[in-house]
């Protein structure tokens, strides 16, 4: 039997198959790009290639699309990033005490005494310091994305950004830039701001003891894992699979729930070719003017999204 | 004669005593519809943009008023409670909204100090006599309406749930549903049952207040800081969420004192500003519902 995660996040969407002894077979990475219905559909198709004939014994879905994604492939389990990322650390590492994990657009720090969550922060209304923001910098320096942690590894002395605004950060990079300051040296002071920024807002008053996990996609930045050592003073511990660890703990809430239940409610590997709308429209049965989005598979009504009384999300059977 | 009132802001604590007072002067009273989008995007449209979004919100609230009332009553209140204040931005409200909303129709504005039944009067007299001129009608609105205050109480006190949370926060916040995206409905439906602040007694808040080194400067911020010390301390709750509106400085100060307090006990912060997309909110919730659920 194997299990499956998928994890819909704001910038990439990853989806994950564990085997009996919850190691990973496969993992796919794709970019979200705006459409988390077809990323998913990308990952299927992956799948069904590969996996035609696999049986699959429980699905979860995780991430900020977990509640699409599981309309669309049917999940045992819909979970929340935090819980998911505590059950893949705790999974690999049972002494796991403090996760960072960065994202697309959340910044989360999770504490972890004997096993269970005891506190978790997250990034307020601000995005500073997310994935999205490094991935819109390296683009605008021309470096790949891949490379810009390494960048920030060559450099010998940072320059000091500021980090408490993206907006500010980015002026600030210009302006030093316009100075004639080399790239990495730039790099690496960004790297010092954001982890400066996490530590002082999201990390602000939580106990950081070792081990120390960092996962997430911008764990693939070492230049970032570099500044936090530095900052921290302990070793900071990037796992594997890193940048599919929500998927991974998303794949193992599903598998409780279906053994709880006895069977499964994954609708199966065909999801591929089914052809997928989605239109919006304003419900003007009264005056809270929920936007709401309707989900159609193959000519079909498959789920709706966004309503706050729930008439229309409940209307539709899942 | 009709009277505007508009359903934001501290409306949520004092709506029977204004609704009161006006009915019984003989006007006809509206208020305006529960707070949507509609009220949101003309609030943000026409409120300054450095203003938290409780203050956008009652901007939207009066200017959906504007047309259909003779009057509109904007409450200037200034004080609730002796040696203490409440927002700066409440003393400044109608001077914010007249300057922001075109062609307003009149509104009453008489600063309110609520700190003795006097001093109410005081606004009441003044208040009333731009609707009547008959002294004792005033004074009998006036009576009647604080009986009815009095007989109102707008906290949450939800029972039977195994799992329970303090919900923290200004008024405007927790009672709002559309600022608030619902919150109270969402935790009971994840199985977690509610208390605020109003089912603790004035003398339990004030026996933890006074432990703080100096006293707090502003009403809400000392409510919301005896209720959360108190609740934790006595494991009434198994966990506390404070709703805060983006950029209240009053918040930022008063969430310290309260981590400061609180130690260990479960604590999350829900900033809320003029999104309308819940998927952030809901992982922080769910989130904080699974903590409690796998430690308790």
């Amino acid at each position: 039997m194997h299990y499956l995660g998928v994890d819909v996040g704001s910038v990439s969407t990853n989806i994950v198959l564990l085997d009996e002894e919850m190691d990973v077979v496969e993992k796919i990475y794709l970019r979200t790009k705006g459409s988390p219905i077809k990323a998913v559909q990308d990952g299927f198709k992956i799948l069904k290639a590969n996996y035609n004939d696999m049986k699959i014994g429980g699905v979860g879905t995780t991430g900020s699309g977990r509640h699409i994604a599981s309309t669309l492939i049917g999940a045992d389990a819909v979970k929340n990033e935090i819980t998911a990322h505590a059950v893949a650390a705790l999974e690999i590492d049972k002494d796991v005490k403090t996760i960072i994990e960065i994202g697309g657009q959340d910044s989360k720090i999770i504490i972890l005494r004997n096993g269970v969550v005891s506190d978790f922060g997250m990034n307020t209304v601000c995005a500073a310091g997310t994935g999205s923001f490094i991935d819109r910098q390296a683009e605008r320096l021309d470096i790949p994305i891949e490379e810009f942690g390494d960048y920030a590894l060559e450099s010998n002395t940072t320059v000091r950004i500021a980090g408490r605004c993206a907006v500010f950060a980015e002026s600030d990079m210009i302006h030093k830039q316009q100075l004639g300051y080399n790239k990495s040296d730039i790099i690496r002071g960004l790297c010092d701001a954001l982890v400066r920024n996490y530590l002082n807002n999201i990390g602000k008053g939580k106990e950081i003891i070792p081990k120390i996990f960092f996962q997430g996609g911008v764990a693939a930045n070492r230049g970032i894992k570099k500044a936090f050592e530095n900052a921290l003073g302990y070793e900071v511990f990037v796992p594997e699979h890193y940048n599919v660890m929500g998927s991974i703990g998303a794949a193992i809430i599903g598998r409780e729930s279906a053994e709880k239940l006895g069977m499964t409610k994954f609708k199966g590997l065909n999801l591929a070719e089914s052809k997928f709308t989605s239109t919006s429209f304003e419900c003007n049965d009264c005056t809270n003017r929920c936007e709401v989005v309707k989900i159609n598979e193959n000519n079909n009504d498959i789920g709706c999204f966004g309503d706050r009384c729930g008439k229309w999300s409940h209307k539709i059977a899942i | 004669m009709i009277v505007g009132i508009p359903k934001g802001l501290l409306y949520y604590k004092y709506n029977p005593f204004l609704q009161t007072f006006f009915s019984e002067l003989g006007a006809e009273v509206i208020t305006s519809e529960d707070t949507n989008k509609k009220i949101l995007n003309e609030g943000i449209k026409y409120s300054v943009d450095e203003a938290c979004l409780p203050i956008k919100v009652f901007h939207g609230h009066v200017f959906s008023l504007r047309d259909k009332s003779d009057i509109i009553v904007i409450p200037r209140i200034m004080q609730v409670k002796k040696r203490e204040y409440i927002c700066p931005k409440f003393c400044g409200l109608p001077e914010m909204i007249i300057n922001s909303i075109p062609d307003m129709p009149k509104t009453i504005t008489e600063p309110i100090y609520a700190i003795s039944k006097r001093k109410l009067y005081n606004w009441a007299e003044n208040a009333g006599s731009i609707i009547t001129k008959d002294k004792s009608k005033i004074k009998k609105a006036f009576n009647r309406a604080l009986i009815e205050q009095k007989g109102y109480d707008s906290g949450i006190k939800d029972e039977n749930y195994r799992l329970n949370i303090a919900l923290v926060g200004h008024p405007y916040n927790i009672y709002d549903d559309f600022i608030n995206m619902n919150i109270v409905k969402k935790l009971n439906k994840l199985g977690i049952g509610v208390i605020t602040e109003e089912c603790l007694s004035e003398d339990l808040i004030n026996k933890e207040v006074d432990d703080l080194y100096k006293r707090p400067f502003w009403t809400f911020a000392r409510n919301s800081y005896g209720f959360a010390s108190h609740i934790s301390k006595e494991k009434q709750v198994n966990g506390i969420i404070y709703i805060s509106s983006f950029a209240c400085g009053i918040d930022s100060v008063v969430v310290e004192l309260i981590k400061d307090k609180i130690d260990e006990f479960p604590f999350m912060i829900l900033k809320i500003d003029e999104h309308t997309g819940e998927a952030g909110l809901d992982t922080r919730v769910e989130a904080f519902a699974d903590m409690l659920e796998r430690s308790c």
